[in-house]
């Protein structure tokens, strides 16, 4: 059905399934559009640093925007040390964003509308997290779950609370990229289904058919606006949450 | 850029149109100092979502409070289902989940906690206290 605000969620095969090692695997379109995007970024950033010109054209320009905000990021949460993860903080801002971005588009997926796939990312940083902090500090990291100054008393407490606290990021952090976008695609769907089943009514429908047009003109731009805002609070939650593994004393 | 002239043996204050382009070379550098610095500090609170809406605000901490919940009711239920020993755990990390919720938002809301200057100019919470009475 047309009108049907979840359908555009729904993935369905477009090669396969394959039986393999015992799975089935098949190429969806959730798989197609992780791959558009990966591509878009590639593609992007490839032909903006092409000609490299000391006064950036408007492609180049927008390859510089993007590394400088991230750098900036990076240098100002993590400071110096946290150079290294400036690679890694770039490709899942790039990502997150492209794929926000592609998801505007009509009739395209939005991959990060699955939680399945923001939860993957999320969880993937928490374990860099827990495994760059080991390594850096070894057994010391620890003590991340123990506060400074808290009576014996309730230290049990408190150190339960704070691991609770730790291994509630992932899905904060998962949840809202996929709540946002999922949201978002629902209501713009449900005003839009508002002005086809109006307009049908005759004359006074197509009357009535404005207001819900106009919301969905809106928010579409408030989308696009929640599209940027995402990615941009992912990358940064990312950095905030790296910042723990380098510097684990609250 | 001043100072590599000097060094190459030219005579910069003498010179009327050498030195004027040194001056403003010099003044041209402070002023690039003084907008970076400027700049460095409108850069800082990006840590505080400055630039973020209410409305991703108001989700953002919406969703911390959740996952602290979920978490923990999620940690007592495993328990409980390995344990057999069904509200019990269940009881107590919904608790302390609730705490973490509450504590994940907390650092949510401010990032960077106040300094001793900033504890000064907040009113005391006593306040209120003398008009429930």
């Amino acid at each position: 059905m047309a009108n049907d605000p979840i359908h555009q969620f729904r993935i369905h095969d477009i090669a396969g399934p394959w039986n393999i090692a015992g799975y089935e695997i098949s190429f969806t379109n959730s798989a197609l559009f992780m791959g558009i995007t990966v591509a878009t970024i590639t593609g992007i950033l490839f032909l903006a640093s092409l000609r490299g010109a000391l006064v950036p054209s408007r492609l180049q320009s927008i390859g510089e925007l993007r590394d400088g905000l991230i750098d900036n990021m990076v240098k100002n949460v993590l400071g110096e040390e946290g150079k290294k993860f400036f690679p890694l903080v770039f490709s899942l801002f790039s990502f997150v964003l492209i794929a926000n971005l592609l998801g505007m588009f009509p009739y395209f997926f939005t991959v990060t509308s699955h939680v399945v796939v923001t939860a993957s990312l999320a969880v993937f940083v928490v374990l860099l997290v827990v495994v760059v902090g080991i390594a850096k500090h070894g057994l010391g990291w620890f003590k991340l779950f123990v506060p400074h100054g808290v009576p014996m008393a309730i230290l049990p407490f408190i150190s339960l609370i704070e691991i609770i606290s730790f291994l509630s990021r992932p899905i904060s952090l998962g949840l809202r990229l996929f709540g946002n976008m999922l949201a978002g695609h629902i209501v713009l769907k449900v005003f839009a289904g508002f002005v086809v089943s109006l307009t049908a009514l005759g004359v006074g429908g197509i009357l009535g058919a404005i207001a819900p047009m106009a919301m969905a003109v809106a928010l579409t731009a408030l989308e696009f606006l929640v599209a940027g805002l995402q990615a941009f609070v992912f990358a940064i939650l990312t950095c905030v949450y790296l910042n723990d593994a380098l510097h684990p004393s609250h | 850029m001043a100072r590599q002239r000097d060094t190459k043996g030219e005579d910069t204050g003498t010179d009327p149109k050498l030195g004027d382009i040194s001056d403003r070379l010099n003044d041209l550098s402070s002023r690039l100092a003084a907008e970076k610095s400027l700049k460095a500090k409108a850069d800082k609170p990006i840590m505080q979502y400055q630039g973020a809406s209410d409305y991703s605000k108001g989700y953002r901490l919406a969703s911390e409070f959740i996952a602290g919940v979920l978490v923990g009711g999620l940690i007592g239920y495993g328990i409980d289902r390995l344990a057999g020993t069904l509200p019990l755990f269940l009881i107590i990390f919904l608790l302390a989940g609730f705490g973490a919720g509450i504590l994940n938002m907390s650092r949510a809301a401010n990032r960077t906690p106040p300094t001793a200057e900033e504890l000064a100019k907040m009113p005391k919470p006593d306040d209120d206290d003398d008009e429930d009475k």
